[in-house]
């Protein structure tokens, strides 16, 4: 009955079902989902369950970057990417 | 017959923006470079941003002058409206005046447009060619594809795949207003590369847009990133709606008892409620309310404590739902359940009880958006829904106390685009549905063994 259900994602703006919130993060769910769904099942048990302790962590209990910060990761990150393709060229 | 609307000619559209940090009691702490330890430097932004908005980020001067072309683009649709909710308020029966700003008259049909307009201008001066950018259903990417084409920008947007597939509209939108919508994860990006790699059928997600979008405009000297919510530069350019509102309510010589808004990442409630919060920093007696997403202060089934003080980190654990007989999950940090997109100002202002937050959950928040579109006409964006449902509440709580208040809100935008999810609600796809007892218990069974708080 879970896996049918859509529920309107805030952060994309339209419906979702329970498995593309389970894998928002790639390998860890969104870190809204306890918010969203426990109000349909036990989803915090569920992901208990689910999920070892240091990804549980990971998802609820690390404590959240400002945009800003996360921004400037990111861009870190794809200078990173950007050299090591430039150095791939350079190889070949 | 009285008037229902209040215009503004457009002589009297505000000629500058309002920055609240020049106000604030509490001054917020500046961010610190995670690899340094110091204050963020404006270069550290600029392979993203262009200088003159970094600039507008970190202002502190109170009013700033709005560029003659932004204003010029604005007359489009600027000044909008503002409504009083007759009908509305008949339907609710309670002793309130209910007052709206239409952001909806833009041509993308959100107050989205008011900070893309400028990003897209200040861009163009900078010397940039092309700006990327990141979408989730398209209400941003659609604004910003229109603001670059206003001037003679190119626009490449990373819209996120299941919403690529499931937005079909705003993507046309994009592409008539001439951007390149591409869904993300794609082969564009290195980061899209490797997730496509490992991943073919991903459905992406905003994370993985953002990293695209990003990644597309480092290195670029031609090209700049832009984000529509959150920054300072993005909640500035939207005060102008909340500046627009108070002309507009000194007009017909009205203040609102209320001022109220949706939040997701906190702009448009930053539109409405920031000139207003400078009038209570300085001693009017206003409330201001933000309305967000939620499931969980409805919950039925066991003590529950929301609190939306998690935003501002006021509380270190949030206590959970209680399930069952004996059985209460561990509580969770606060944080952890924190929306990651919220504005730095919004979570700041929160903090400082300037302002407060209230839950409504999507079974509340249509119920009063269908009311809405079956009093008013207009059919509301879901998010819009929420902020009605806030002020569906607001006019309960003055029928109860007896007391007459004048409330104001931002109705951000249409729901016209949105048909599905209204489909999905009175279809009662959306029913508020809630495991039978019997299985709560039964699943909470074959939990045993787990370890307990």
């Amino acid at each position: 009955m879970i896996v049918d259900l859509e529920i309107r994602c805030p952060k994309l703006g339209h419906q979702v079902k329970f498995d593309y919130c389970e894998k928002e993060q790639i390998s860890l769910p969104c870190k809204r989902i306890i918010k969203c769904w426990q109000i349909y099942f036990p989803v915090e048990i569920y992901l208990k369950k689910k999920l070892t302790e240091e990804e549980w962590n990971r998802c609820f209990n690390e404590k959240p970057k400002e945009k800003i910060l996360t921004l400037l990761e990111l861009i870190d990150a794809a200078k990173r990417r950007k050299e090591k393709k430039g150095q791939s060229k350079d190889k070949l | 017959m009285t008037d229902v609307k209040v215009f503004l000619d457009e002589s009297e559209l505000p000629r500058q923006w309002y920055n609240i940090l020049a106000d604030l009691p509490t001054p917020m702490k500046p961010p610190l470079h995670p690899a340094t330890g110091e204050p963020i430097n404006p270069e550290d932004l600029a392979p993203v941003f262009p200088m003159n908005l970094i600039e507008q980020e970190v202002a502190s001067d109170r009013w700033i002058d709005i560029p003659e072309p932004v204003l010029e683009k604005y007359a489009l649709w600027r000044p909008t409206p503002l409504y009083r909710a007759k009908n509305f308020e008949k339907f609710l029966d309670a002793p309130v005046k209910i007052y709206y700003k239409n952001e909806g008259v833009s041509p993308p049909g959100s107050h989205k447009p008011n900070t893309a307009v400028a990003q897209a201008y200040y861009n163009k001066v900078f010397g940039i060619k092309r700006i990327s950018t990141e979408t989730g259903a398209g209400q941003w990417g659609s604004a910003l594809s229109m603001a670059c084409q206003m001037f003679g920008l190119q626009c490449r947007v990373f819209m996120v795949r299941v919403s690529y597939d499931q937005k079909p509209y705003r993507r046309l939108m994009m592409a008539t207003w001439g951007a390149e919508c591409v869904p993300s994860p794609s082969n564009i990006t290195e980061v899209g590369k490797k997730i496509l790699e490992e991943h073919p059928d991903s459905p992406g997600s905003l994370g993985i847009a953002i990293s695209e979008a990003i990644e597309d405009a480092v290195g670029d000297e031609n090209a700049r990133y832009s984000l529509g919510s959150v920054l300072n530069h993005v909640l500035l350019h939207q005060t102008i709606i909340g500046l627009e509102a108070q002309k507009q309510l000194e007009k017909i010589g009205e203040y609102p008892d209320v001022v109220m808004g949706c939040a997701g990442g906190g702009s448009n409630f930053a539109g409405i409620c920031l000139p207003f919060v400078r009038d209570k920093i300085h001693g009017k007696e206003v409330s201001i309310v933000a309305a967000e997403p939620t499931s969980c202060p409805t919950m039925t089934r066991g003590p529950y404590a929301y609190d939306f003080g998690d935003l501002a980190k006021t509380t270190p654990l949030l206590p959970m739902h209680t399930l069952g007989h004996d059985f209460v999950p561990p509580p969770i940090h606060a944080g952890g359940l924190r929306y990651h997109g919220m504005a730095p100002i919004i979570s700041h202002l929160l903090k400082e009880k300037l302002i407060e937050a209230r839950g409504f959950n999507q079974i509340d928040t249509f119920t009063a958006g269908v009311n809405w579109a079956r009093t008013e006409g207009f059919i509301p964006a879901p998010e819009t829904n929420h902020v009605i449902a806030a002020v569906v509440q607001e006019a309960q709580k003055a029928k109860e106390e007896g007391k007459e208040k004048v409330i104001l809100f931002n109705w951000s935008g249409h729901g016209i685009i949105d048909l599905a999810a209204y489909d999905a609600f009175l279809s009662g796809k959306l029913t508020q549905y809630e495991l039978p007892e019997e299985e709560i218990e039964r699943a909470l069974k074959s939990l045993e063994g787990l370890p307990k708080p």
